[in-house]
């Protein structure tokens, strides 16, 4: 029998397909998850916090939904209307293939955490399936961050703590946006990759200390919660 | 094929929303297979019917608390599912806020089912019996949470108990016997602003000076809320079928209907955040415990207890439950 040949046509047709509208060029963002100036590594290292407590990471996740940006004279584009789970453990979800119609791109935009709708609207699917994990079943609402991992500071059972933070009801919206202005000197390549580095040390004190010994567990919506996502709400910078 | 859910007469539309997941007879035929099916628990041993069976309108009959997988004990009593598309939350402190999330919580709960979602949906693709009811249902053969949530709703939403002789004598269908027409004048005076015609709930969250067990620390309400004044809250639970779903409470601290009787008129613990309507606690005589009590047996509908439609697949009506734990 004759080898299958894929006509010229086919392939030509198949490159089409994948090609975006006219103006549009791919954009990619990738999430650099980090301690200080240190890469992350889950489980295998112990880092320090500002407090000098000890502790590694074994889950380090978060949710970041309604992606913007706006290019040269202001003008604002939805790069991603849904919400997209970022996980250390899951390296194909570090990196984000967008694309972009925009040139110049200036600034980003995103929110950590979950639309409110999704949050009362039954069982999502894709990222947002309660499958993965990041939801809460008995009292209903997504986890929108979680680091978890030990600490001999914890006097927690196993000196394990967990903070998951979520909560989309009125004084516990737990929901944080973020804004990053993209350094000028990178100009044209920002408009293909945005690097973004997130760095896990502002947990413990981006905007208030919050020490592990102190706060071990966070489990539920309120107001540690709240301190916790105004901390986190710092970990976000643009590098090169 | 397309059904409808049965909106008795007089009644408020219902809540939940059908254009997201439309009634149809092969959804609500795999909710049912899902909610008969022992192999969604950890090992296999509990359904969801174990804890809500339809002889005791889907309560657990003369259980306190909830059994689960491992020999454990829940902190909470197994309450009644009926009329389920008209209410907004779930659970006694009504934390879940969509009825499709519901299961997840007594499926994922270690002291319950202890299942994981993904092994549940791993075993349910291996099941031929399942690829063809998904289809059926949703059209092709993807089974993810969601459909399987929204399959457990339509069955649960058909499980609407309104043919009770008490909707019979609203209809002028039937009459009441004496004492059941002196029993609902009193409960029209002392019960009705909490337990609300037509769901016999207003499903509001109450504190009913139910003094806290210590063994069990169940705030309630506060839990979801973190609002000190939701202590000791729970939700109003319908009288509807209430003959045969004792034990009573939230913890199922009542056994029978003389106890909560009893405790509204002398065992409340009344503090400044107890209901305000109650803070005199519920004066009763023993009189009226009669004549009410000849009223609420009027509630139980047994054509929705023996309604052949919501017994397990291949029964005419749920088998008495054997308690294997």
């Amino acid at each position: 029998m004759k080898q299958f040949r894929p006509p010229v046509i086919l392939l030509a047709l198949l490159l089409m397909l994948g090609m975006k509208p006219a103006g549009h060029h791919p954009l990619v963002l990738r999430f650099q998850n980090r301690v200080g100036n240190q890469p992350l590594r889950l489980s295998e290292q112990t880092y320090l916090n500002q407090f000098g407590e000890p502790f590694s990471v074994e889950q380090f996740k978060y949710y970041i939904s309604d992606i913007r940006v706006t290019g040269e004279g202001q003008i604002e584009e939805r790069l991603l209307n849904e919400s997209h789970l970022v996980d250390e453990g899951d390296s194909s979800s570090l990196v984000l293939h967008l694309s972009s119609g925009l040139s110049g791109i200036r600034t980003i935009r995103f929110i950590v955490g979950v639309d409110s709708l999704a949050n009362l609207g039954g069982v999502q699917t894709g990222d947002l399936d309660p499958m993965l994990g990041m939801f809460w079943t008995w009292n209903t609402g997504y986890v929108y961050a979680r680091l978890q991992g030990e600490s001999d500071s914890a006097k927690s059972p196993a000196h394990r703590f967990t903070w998951d933070i979520g909560g989309y009801k009125g004084p516990s919206n737990a929901v944080r946006v973020i804004s990053l202005i993209i350094p000028d000197q990178n100009g044209q390549q920002q408009d293909s990759m945005i690097n973004i580095y997130v760095n896990i040390l502002k947990w413990f004190d981006g905007k208030q200390p919050l020490r592990i010994a102190t706060s071990p567990v966070c489990h539920q919506p309120g107001a540690l919660a709240m301190q916790i996502a105004d901390n986190y709400s710092t970990m976000f910078s643009v590098g090169p | 094929m397309p059904m409808k859910l049965p909106v008795p007469s007089g009644w408020p539309a219902p809540y939940y929303d059908f254009k997201k997941n439309p009634l149809t007879l092969e959804g609500f035929l795999l909710g049912r297979k899902l909610f008969y099916d022992e192999r969604l628990s950890k090992d296999s041993t509990i359904s969801c019917a174990s804890c809500h069976q339809q002889f005791g309108a889907f309560a657990t009959f003369e259980h306190s608390l909830s059994h689960g997988v491992d020999n454990n004990l829940t902190t909470r009593n197994a309450p009644a599912l009926q009329n389920l598309a008209w209410q907004k939350e779930y659970m006694w402190d009504g934390g879940i806020n969509h009825l499709d999330l519901q299961p997840l919580a007594p499926l994922t709960a270690t002291n319950e089912m202890g299942a994981t979602i993904a092994k549940v949906l791993f075993q349910l693709r291996r099941d031929s019996a399942y690829l063809r009811m998904f289809r059926e249902a949703f059209g092709d053969t993807v089974i993810n949470t969601q459909r399987m949530n929204r399959a457990f709703s339509q069955f649960l939403v058909m499980l609407v108990s309104a043919t009770s002789k008490f909707d019979r004598v609203r209809q002028g269908k039937d009459s009441f016997l004496l004492p059941e027409k002196l029993g609902y004048a009193i409960f029209e005076q002392k019960c009705s602003s909490c337990h609300k015609e037509p769901l016999f709930t207003d499903l509001t969250y109450r504190n009913t000076g139910l003094p806290m067990d210590n063994t069990l620390n169940d705030y309630g309400r506060m839990k979801i809320t973190g609002d000190r004044k939701d202590s000791l809250k729970f939700k109003v639970p319908s009288l509807r079928n209430v003959a045969i779903t004792r034990p009573y409470g939230h913890d199922g601290r009542f056994f029978s209907l003389l106890n909560i009787f009893e405790h509204y008129r002398k065992n409340m613990i009344v503090t400044p955040l107890t209901d305000s309507i109650l803070q005199h606690r519920l004066p009763l005589s023993n009189f009226e415990i009669g004549q009410l009590t000849a009223f609420l047996n009027t509630l139980t509908d047994t054509s929705f207890l023996k309604n052949p439609l919501f017994a397990p697949p291949g029964y005419v009506i749920t088998p008495v439950f054997i308690h294997r734990h």
